[in-house]
């Protein structure tokens, strides 16, 4: 699924540079500044695929997670996702808050989400995207429609996943399955999307003071939202093909006591301290959207 | 000395209870059924380990069960594909790195081979693709720049304006930012790859184990003693015996040199093995030794040891002596050595040169012959066999030594490959008999006659020595073959 969604993106870009309409100009060619950028996450993609091949079969994963390649690939991603975005403003932001989703997935399990460092990496990541859209992304709900393009992958994941057959063939087998696992339900990006684009729509201040509000709109509406959704999910009445919860979904090579599996597992407190530091992640994350968002509101090319 | 071992710990490649042959064979039955088994497993974990499996029965399964997880979470047996003949394949996938039972199912018999899956071999990316990767990078780090630099010039503009020189410089100085941005993210990524390869070097790459041998002399007797670094990471606190011996130990002497021993010393406490050396000729020695834990693991330490000259009773004989062998053991007798002065009655030492034909001599004249046909080939499965005869090519019957019917050390010439056979395999008896508490193992059995197997394949090509010993009429022979193994 993933080299055909590169592959496709590449084939996309090309397709774009070859009509050579209008746009960038590089090496003679013209074409739209997002298929530039796909394009080279395409092509990053491919060489980071193959360093990837070459460090799984020699070091396997004694050598940790988040190895070079891998990190390599994630960029290379995101860029596509980026260009995506930028050759389509309207829908495109959809596509880098499902990616934001799938590169944190295993911060994502809602045992984790009284954790506070589940809170600091929403608020460093989503604003961004959900800034600028709200800015960029024209007509009503821009930031919205992101999170539920967003949302929606994710969506899409956690119920067709679990409809395909498979069983694992290596051991040990703490949590026997016979179909697909379904990722954890994605975090409820929209609600303070929603905020966005009611704070961002008719900005009265600078871009500064709407960051910072659009940070601390994120942090309350999302911290408060997540927290009481995730003790939810942590219900025995969660546990259904909607919501994939009560605990019951796991991979099948994680060992876990029956305790831990509707727990909220330990972590770092979600203090005053911890409070203020993803408010201003989410503020800086939203300047930095709003620079974005600036930007593709005036790409003529 | 030291540098060869020093060589020898680094580029060893090696499954820890061997060197340089991470191989597992197995050669013995399931209950009624004779099965000959090749385990090769993965550089990397997780990785695929190809099993080989011999046998005239057609129903076999494989199931690979880690030794630290429950036997319930283990996946279920998959069955092997037959390739031609007795001989079927699986290849199991190995997640985790520890010790695994490896269980063959013939027929309705099973039996249990250890396996300890880590990581064996230091990466080193192929130089192609080093290159490739290498222009890749550069190519893409320029055109992120380029893209960057176009965005910044040109992006803003309406289609059919032309850049100014504003716009030009623009673009110029986010270019250069990207580059400069790239760079720092390549050195960040380097600097992590070095990081965690040198973490995997220390941790999880899989190493002989060095140890600090002294000799110490003491009522004319010279005693070695092996004492293990203050920061090895498992002590010998909890050992069990392997052929009734805590540790089985051997000496062989440098540079190709004539002379071996295969010794069994006594633990003094959980860092420090002793025992009482035989009357070898001086100069230089490498020393390996091999121990299985409780936990089924089994270790070869190595080492080096620079011997004096013999002193005492041993018989002091002129080791310059071309072309004669001296092979011997004690009077046979059971256990372990009665004092610590004393040398064990399974301890056996050898010095003669090796045959470079498939005819070595053994002491008092009799005769070791390689009966295997044809040249070795590396990699290739091989039965190495054996047959003891008399000087007038009569048959020479065989007697257990250690309860096996023989023991095979086999060597590269550089030392990066150090392996102990037996009939049954390469794999730890006491480790196999932890699998199986419940019987002993089936490979246990008497010599048949004056011929004696080791199922092998050699892992790289090149010269190796074979160190074959057996007994008859209670005395240990040793005969000493060089060999060839091809490409």
């Amino acid at each position: 699924m993933t080299y055909i969604a590169v592959a496709m993106a590449g084939f996309a870009a090309v397709w774009m540079i070859a009509l050579g309409k209008e746009g960038v100009v590089i090496a003679k060619l013209r074409a739209p500044v997002g298929a530039w950028v796909a394009l080279w996450g395409a092509l990053a993609f491919v060489a980071a695929f193959a360093f990837d091949r070459w460090w799984q079969s020699s070091y396997g994963l004694a050598a940790g997670i988040w190895h070079p390649p891998q990190i390599a690939k994630a960029l290379a991603f995101f860029t596509i996702a980026f260009g995506a975005w930028w050759c389509v403003p309207r829908w495109g932001g959809g596509v880098v808050v499902a990616q934001i989703g799938v590169v944190s997935m295993a911060q994502g399990f809602a045992n984790r989400q009284h954790d506070a460092f589940f809170y600091l990496l929403a608020c460093g990541t989503y604003p961004l995207v959900l800034a600028g859209a709200a800015v960029s992304g024209g007509g009503r709900f821009p930031a919205t429609r992101a999170a539920l393009v967003g949302m929606g992958v994710h969506l899409a994941a956690v119920w067709l996943l679990p409809l395909v057959p498979g069983v694992p063939e290596t051991g040990p087998i703490y949590n026997p399955r016979d179909h697909l696992l379904p990722p954890p339900f994605p975090p409820l990006i929209v609600l303070p999307a929603l905020a966005f684009d009611w704070l961002l729509a008719a900005r009265k201040y600078s871009d500064w003071r709407s960051a910072g509000e659009a940070g601390f709109a994120f942090f309350a509406v999302f911290a408060v939202a997540q927290w009481r959704f995730a003790e939810f999910l942590l219900l025995p009445m969660a546990d259904n093909w909607f919501f994939a919860g009560g605990g019951k979904q796991w991979p099948f090579f994680l060992r876990i006591s029956d305790e831990m599996r509707t727990a909220f597992w330990p972590g770092e407190i979600l203090d005053i301290k911890n409070a203020i530091l993803a408010v201003a992640l989410a503020a800086a994350s939203s300047r930095i959207g709003l620079w974005i968002g600036a930007w593709l509101n005036r790409i003529a090319r | 000395m030291k540098l060869l071992i020093f060589i020898l710990l680094l580029a060893a490649q090696c499954a820890r209870a061997h060197i340089g042959s991470p191989n597992v064979f197995f050669d013995g039955k399931a209950g009624p059924h004779a099965v000959r088994v090749i385990i090769r497993p993965p550089a990397a974990i997780p990785g695929v380990a190809q099993i080989d499996i011999r046998t005239a029965v057609a129903d076999v399964k494989v199931r690979a069960v880690l030794l630290s997880a429950v036997d319930e979470a283990a996946v279920p047996p998959i069955t092997a594909t037959p390739v031609e003949g007795e001989l079927s394949n699986a290849a199991l996938w190995l997640s985790h790195a520890g010790n695994y039972d490896i269980r063959v199912t013939v027929g309705s018999d099973e039996i249990h081979i250890p396996l300890r899956a880590a990581s064996l071999v230091r990466p080193v990316m192929p130089a192609g693709l080093g290159a490739t990767l290498a222009i890749a990078g550069v190519l893409l780090v320029l055109a992120a720049a380029r893209i960057a630099g176009a965005a910044a010039r040109e992006s803003t503009l309406a289609p059919s304006a032309a850049p100014t020189i504003r716009d030009r410089q623009r673009g110029i100085r986010v270019a250069r930012a990207t580059l400069a941005l790239l760079a720092a993210a390549t050195y960040a990524g380097t600097v992590r790859w070095q990081k965690m390869d040198s973490d995997f070097r220390n941790n999880a790459l899989t190493k002989p184990l060095p140890v600090e041998a002294t000799i110490r002399t003491q009522d004319e007797r010279h005693f070695l003693t092996l004492t293990q670094p203050r920061d090895a990471d498992v002590t010998w606190a909890s050992l069990v015996t392997d052929h009734g011996k805590l540790m089985h130990l051997f000496l062989i002497e440098s540079g190709g040199g004539r002379a071996f021993a295969h010794l069994h010393p006594v633990r003094r406490d959980y860092r420090t093995f002793e025992g009482v050396l035989p009357s070898l000729p001086a100069g230089d020695y490498t020393i390996y030794g091999e121990v299985t834990h409780e936990t089924g693991n089994s270790d070869t330490v190595v080492g080096s040891i620079k011997l004096p000259a013999p002193l005492g009773s041993a018989p002091q004989t002129d080791w310059t002596m071309a072309n004669e062998v001296w092979c011997l053991s004690p009077p046979a007798a059971a256990g372990n050595a009665a004092a610590p002065g004393a040398l064990d009655p399974d301890d056996s030492w050898h010095v003669g040169p090796a045959s470079t034909t498939r005819n070595a001599p053994l002491m008092g004249g009799g005769k070791i012959l390689l009966q295997t046909p044809g040249e070795f080939i590396a990699d290739r499965d091989t039965l190495l066999r054996f047959t003891i005869v008399t000087a007038g090519g009569e048959s020479v019957p065989l007697q257990t030594y250690m309860g096996m019917a023989g023991h095979c050390v086999i060597r590269r010439e550089d030392g990066s490959v150090f392996t102990h056979l037996h009939p049954s395999g390469s794999i730890s008896m006491a480790a196999q008999q932890i699998l199986t508490p419940e019987k002993s193992p089936a490979a246990m059995v008497q010599p048949a006659g004056n011929e004696i197997t080791f199922p092998y394949a050699f892992p790289q090509p090149g010269n190796y020595r074979a160190w074959v010993q057996v007994r008859t009429a209670g005395r240990v022979l040793t005969g000493v073959f060089d060999l060839r193994v091809a490409r």
